[in-house]
């Protein structure tokens, strides 16, 4: 079954059409994998799933539900969240501070009861408070929490963005280029945490990536993309084997 | 027929020294993207220069005109490597830029009231104040002397826009300053530049308000009006600038003439609101679309 | 200098610091400038003298229902300008402001421009002392709530807001309408300290005034809010004697203060009772030598 599903999807600036006519479902617990070379259109469609760019046509289902150019923060609330590939962490707040933020929508105290300081906002207060630590002992980061997130290292500043999205129980996580800038350890670690946190999270997970050993080693499903048009779709080992993919490609790479 | 035309004249006079204040404004948000607020108490200041030169001087009418120009020239200069150059060096956001800029208007308006006094000057009579007299309508000479000066002075700033070397850097780094940088552009240089050319103008248009009403440290508040003009007209766009004056000088002397010139300033203001509201680019400003 | 003047010139400063604490939570901790809070003082101002002068209200409902007209002003205010990006909206806010006080210097039913005297005195040093505790306490209650951390992250970084699911338009509104609500609150004890109102005291200047405030006190602090309002307000009060100059330092000030110390006062530090501990210790441990960066206190 698939969790969202994208139909004949568009998008244009101007005269450039960055994605078009796209077709694809991404599947319910499982990785899934994006990928394509520079400028094949990934991060746009990205955009287009959290609702950042307006879509230029066609349709996105997500658990059935048209979320077509919903406003973003509603698109995260209805259950799905994103890494940049370009992190955006609140870069001068702590790390705790990043993750606490994003617990928000696990307490419901309206303003008044904080205003006032009331007993319903004290307890869920401690909740969030503890939910954010919990996270952070997760990925690793908890020794690490009052660090202003812009001193942290590249690696964990990525872990801490993925640390976030997760602090607002999503359903599906998008990660755009997780491993970019990791050396091969790292990136193993990396690969190690999201196969970990999936099933611990009920996670549906796309993941763009350059690093083909790290597609191909943990998506089960992967999409492949070329100025803005799909390519291929399939297991690694038909993309793998799809000549198409292997002259637009991975010939380029191997 | 004859007051429309009346105050179709009377627009356009005020109009047009708007302009000559508003393109200050403009030529620095086309660059530094920020709301030069202390240009209002160079203006100012331009008209007691002027107002000096004339009465303490004795300098001839043009040269004085000329004089209180470049000083105010000079002056938006020493503004601009004072309060706004240690600021772009730093990169610090528009907002400090603005209020360091509220900081300088403060500054010059109360070193006027602390050295000068806040009592008004009057300008000697330059030029008759017997009117012309076209059928109906009457014709101030001041006012044609207002519209002819400042036209001239647009006219000269096109030029120099369009056809020189500089005002081809100033329309570069205008577009983008980083990239203006990166093609051997001295966008230290160009920055003085329009500062430069913003006193000028100011000085200039400091001096015919003057000469049409009188001097006072609070004139500095009417060139609010200017700078309401050139968010009318797109902050940053020159041309912008000059037809947002021209249709705010009309727009207020016909609600003088029509309803009540108690109205006049709040017109202004509400019409300040509305252009945000609803266009908010300004009636001939750049579009600027967003990226994620 | 006796005991009557140095209440005087605090309860001036209380006044000035309600509106601080307001446009504090707007543009310290939301990220948004504005230029036209005098105006909502005015609306505040003129809103509960015409509660206690003509409907004869009690001092303390006219000053909420002063409160209630500012923060609903600025509700539409908000709707129509907040979607502008930063600097379009400080001009806005500039518009609103001046337009306000145009607006009153015509509504011949307060006075019109000539102004409007024979306000109660109702406004004294307690009950300014009273409310802006009450008013620190309500800041300090919000910004460690949920709804104030949705608001530094709005100031932080709109688009990461939106992506943890923060609507960044309502907070922003929350954020306005409550600085809206704290100015008109401050408006009104105004109103019944002079004993007066004319529209030329809520003019561009006034509003300029508090946003320098809140940069001098330090953005993103409450601690450095009052400390800026004390100062600044006192500052010149003690310095009358100087008139037309101090005007002129004060403006050389402020691009002194622009250039050296952008970071204000406080600059993010909050001056509490566990961050006093920590700075101790540390200044023992270390023998100065802080660190730059925002730590400690409770901004979160
Ligand atoms: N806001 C925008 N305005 C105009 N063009 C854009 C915009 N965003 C993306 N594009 C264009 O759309 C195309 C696809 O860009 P996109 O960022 O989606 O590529 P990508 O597959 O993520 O590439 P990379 O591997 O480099 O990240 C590119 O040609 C890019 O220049
Ligand atoms: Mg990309």
């Amino acid at each position: 079954m698939n969790i969202l599903e994208m139909k004949n999807l568009t998008k244009c600036f101007g005269g450039l059409t960055a994605v078009g006519n796209v077709d694809f479902g991404v599947p319910k617990g499982i990785i899934s994998g994006l990928i394509g070379p520079n400028g094949a259109g990934k991060t746009t469609i990205f955009n287009l799933i959290t609702g950042v760019y307006k879509v230029t046509d066609g349709k996105i289902l997500f658990k059935d539900n048209d979320i077509t150019n919903k406003e973003p923060y509603l698109i995260s609330g209805q259950g799905i969240t994103r890494t940049f590939q370009n992190i955006r962490l609140f870069k001068k707040l702590t790390v705790y501070e990043n993750v606490l933020i994003a617990c928000h929508s696990n307490g419901n105290y309206n303003l008044l009861e904080s205003v006032l300081r009331l007993p319903r906002c004290r307890k869920q207060e401690k909740q969030l408070k503890q939910k954010a630590d919990d996270l952070l002992e997760i990925m690793g980061l908890k020794d690490r929490k009052d660090l202003i997130a812009n001193n942290l290292p590249y690696g964990l500043q990525r872990r801490l963005e993925i640390a976030r999205a997760l602090a607002l129980n999503p359903e599906l996580l998008l990660l755009d280029e997780p491993a970019a800038g990791m050396n091969p350890d790292e990136t193993a670690q990396l690969m190690t945490l999201i196969s970990d946190i999936r099933p611990k999270f009920d996670l549906s997970v796309l993941i763009i990536d350059h690093h083909m050993d790290l597609v191909m080693g943990i998506c089960e499903k992967i999409m492949v993309l070329n100025f803005g048009c799909k390519l291929a779709e399939g297991t690694p080992q038909d993309i793998q084997n799809n000549p198409k993919v292997i002259e637009a490609y991975l010939g380029v790479e191997g | 027929m004859s007051r429309f035309l009346q105050q179709l004249i009377n627009g356009l006079s005020i109009g047009s020294v708007y302009a000559l204040m508003a393109v200050g404004y403009s030529l620095v948000y086309s660059i530094m993207n920020f709301s030069n607020f202390a240009h209002g108490g160079v203006i100012m200041l331009g008209a007691y220069f002027g107002y000096y030169y004339l009465t303490k001087l004795g300098l001839p009418f043009f040269v004085a005109f000329i004089a209180s120009a470049l000083t105010t020239g000079i002056l938006a200069v020493v503004i601009e490597r004072g309060a706004y150059k240690p600021l772009r060096e730093r990169k610090a956001p528009f907002l400090y830029f603005i209020i360091s800029a509220m900081g300088a208007s403060i500054f010059l308006e109360n070193i006027v009231i602390a050295t000068i006094g806040p009592t008004f000057k009057s300008y000697p009579e330059i030029l008759s104040r017997t009117p012309i007299q076209l059928g109906s309508v009457t014709l101030g000479r001041i006012d044609l002397t207002m519209f002819i000066i400042s036209a001239i002075c647009l006219a000269l700033l096109v030029f120099f826009i369009d056809f020189t070397k500089m005002g081809k850097a100033i329309q570069a780094t205008s577009y983008s300053v980083k990239a203006s940088a990166l093609m051997g552009i001295n966008t230290d240089l160009v920055i003085i530049v329009v500062f430069a050319l913003g006193g000028f103008f100011a000085g200039i248009a400091g001096v015919l308000f003057g000469m049409k009403y009188t001097v006072y440290p609070q004139i500095g508040i009417i060139t609010n009006k200017s700078f309401i003009a050139a968010v009318f007209g797109g902050l940053g766009s020159l041309p912008g600038a000059v037809v947002g004056s021209i249709l705010l000088g009309i727009i207020e002397t016909m609600t003088s003439g029509y309803l009540s010139s108690n109205y006049r300033d709040l017109i202004a203001f509400v019409l300040l609101i509305a252009i945000l509201v609803f266009r908010p680019s300004g009636l001939m400003g750049k579009i600027t679309e967003d990226k994620a | 200098m006796d005991l009557y003047y140095i209440q005087g010139i605090l309860m001036l400063a209380g006044i000035n610091l309600m509106s601080v604490l307001g446009l504090s939570l707007l543009t310290g901790f939301t990220g948004m400038f504005s230029f036209g809070h005098a105006g909502f003082m005015a609306i505040g101002g003129y809103t509960s003298a015409m509660m206690t002068v003509n409907y004869g209200w009690p001092f303390i409902p006219a000053l909420l229902m002063g409160a209630l007209t500012a923060a609903l002003m600025s509700a539409l205010i908000g709707k129509l300008t907040l979607n502008l990006k930063g600097d379009y909206f400080c001009i806005a806010t500039l518009g609103f402001g001046e337009a306000i006080r145009l607006v009153l210097d015509n509504v011949q039913y307060f006075g019109g421009a000539r102004g409007w005297p024979g306000i109660p005195n109702y406004t004294n040093f307690t009950n300014v002392l009273i409310i802006n505790i009450i008013a620190i306490i309500i800041l300090a209650n919000i910004i460690r709530s949920r709804q104030g951390r949705n608001m530094i992250a709005v100031r932080e970084e709109e688009l990461a807001s939106q992506i943890v699911g923060i609507n960044v338009f309502k907070y922003k509104l929350i954020s306005l309408m409550i600085s809206a609500a704290y100015a008109g609150i401050a408006g009104g004890l105004m109103a019944h300290y002079m004993t007066f109102l004319q529209p030329k005291m809520f003019s561009l200047v006034k509003s300029t005034e508090l946003t320098i405030i809140v940069i001098f006190g330090g953005l993103g602090s409450i601690s450095g809010s009052v400390l800026g309002a004390l100062v600044l307000t006192s500052l010149p009060e003690i310095l009358r004697s100087f008139s037309n100059w101090r005007l002129v330092i004060y403006g050389l000030s402020v691009i002194v203060i622009m250039i050296s110390r952008p970071e204000g006062l406080m600059g993010g530090y909050e001056l509490t009772p566990s961050s006093m501990k920590k700075l101790f210790t540390r200044m023992r441990s270390k023998k100065g030598n802080l660190p730059k960066s925002m730590e400690g206190g409770d901004t979160l």
